[in-house]
């Protein structure tokens, strides 16, 4: 995996949403996604930088191609050191927010990629790992 | 990079507002006050907002438009949403997010068309 093409923006104010946003659509464009999937992809970034932002103040978003062999892919990193979650499962419930948003973020995210992880607990900051392969 | 503006014209009884693509969010903070403001100082009655260049709607995005929706109901006005793409449509929907009761329609002409008729509500206007 090494020399695979990846990046990362740092999260630090309010419009670094939209440069993240704006990093993420260029490489799904060059791994090859169609509009489709690329919105998916951009939304989900967009759901989960602010989330960086609302909740943690500051951190980061990785993003990396991938490739399992037959498939390539993106992965998305996202990772903060705020002050995390308490239950994972309760945050991904449809609704659920402790932020005074709408409470779609991470259950709206999981739905637009193909694969979330979630490690956090309180104290201990949040990373979220999404990914997307392209269809064949 | 790409144009930010918000542009806002007043088209004879309706002002047009059209959103650019990426928008951050002070941009679409802006759409609201922008909007209102001009709601005031135009006479006008309503309001079409231009989604056809936007490429992404996300869940703070949504909230602002449907928000700003209701704030023209408020004042008064009708908004008509028109020009969503296929893709964001698609998107949106997947999110979760939801524009309320606003009305939408495919193209901007039609909106202009349908805001350009009498009021059926028999609402007097100048």
């Amino acid at each position: 995996m090494n020399g695979h093409p990846h990046g990362e923006v740092k999260i630090t104010v309010e419009s670094d949403i939209a440069v993240a946003r704006r990093a993420v659509r260029e490489v799904a464009m060059q791994i090859g996604f169609g509009p489709t999937e690329i919105a998916r992809i951009v939304t989900a970034a967009s759901e989960l930088s602010r989330n960086v932002h609302k909740y943690a103040g500051s951190g980061v978003m990785q993003w990396n191609a991938i490739d399992n062999g037959s498939n390539g892919g993106l992965e998305l990193l996202f990772e903060d050191h705020g002050p995390g979650i308490a239950d994972v499962n309760e945050a991904l419930r449809e609704g659920f927010t402790t932020g005074g948003g709408l409470g779609m973020g991470l259950p709206g995210a999981k739905r637009l990629m193909d694969e979330m992880e979630i490690q956090s607990a309180p104290g201990q900051g949040t990373k979220v790992v999404v990914r997307k392969w392209r269809r064949q | 990079m790409q144009n930010e503006a918000i542009s806002v014209i007043k088209l004879r009884n309706t002002l047009l507002v059209t959103m650019p693509a990426d928008p951050d969010d002070s941009t679409v903070a802006a759409l609201q006050e922008r909007t209102l403001e001009a709601m005031s100082q135009h006479d006008v009655r309503g309001l079409v907002l231009d989604l056809s260049k936007v490429e992404i709607l996300d869940s703070y995005f949504a909230r602002t438009v449907s928000e700003t929706a209701q704030m023209v109901g408020l004042m008064g006005g009708d908004t008509i949403i028109a020009g969503m793409r296929p893709s964001v449509a698609i998107t949106a929907t997947e999110l979760g997010v939801t524009l309320g009761k606003t009305r939408t329609v495919m193209t901007v002409d039609r909106a202009l068309e349908i805001a350009a008729q009498p009021d059926k509500a028999g609402k007097t206007r100048r």
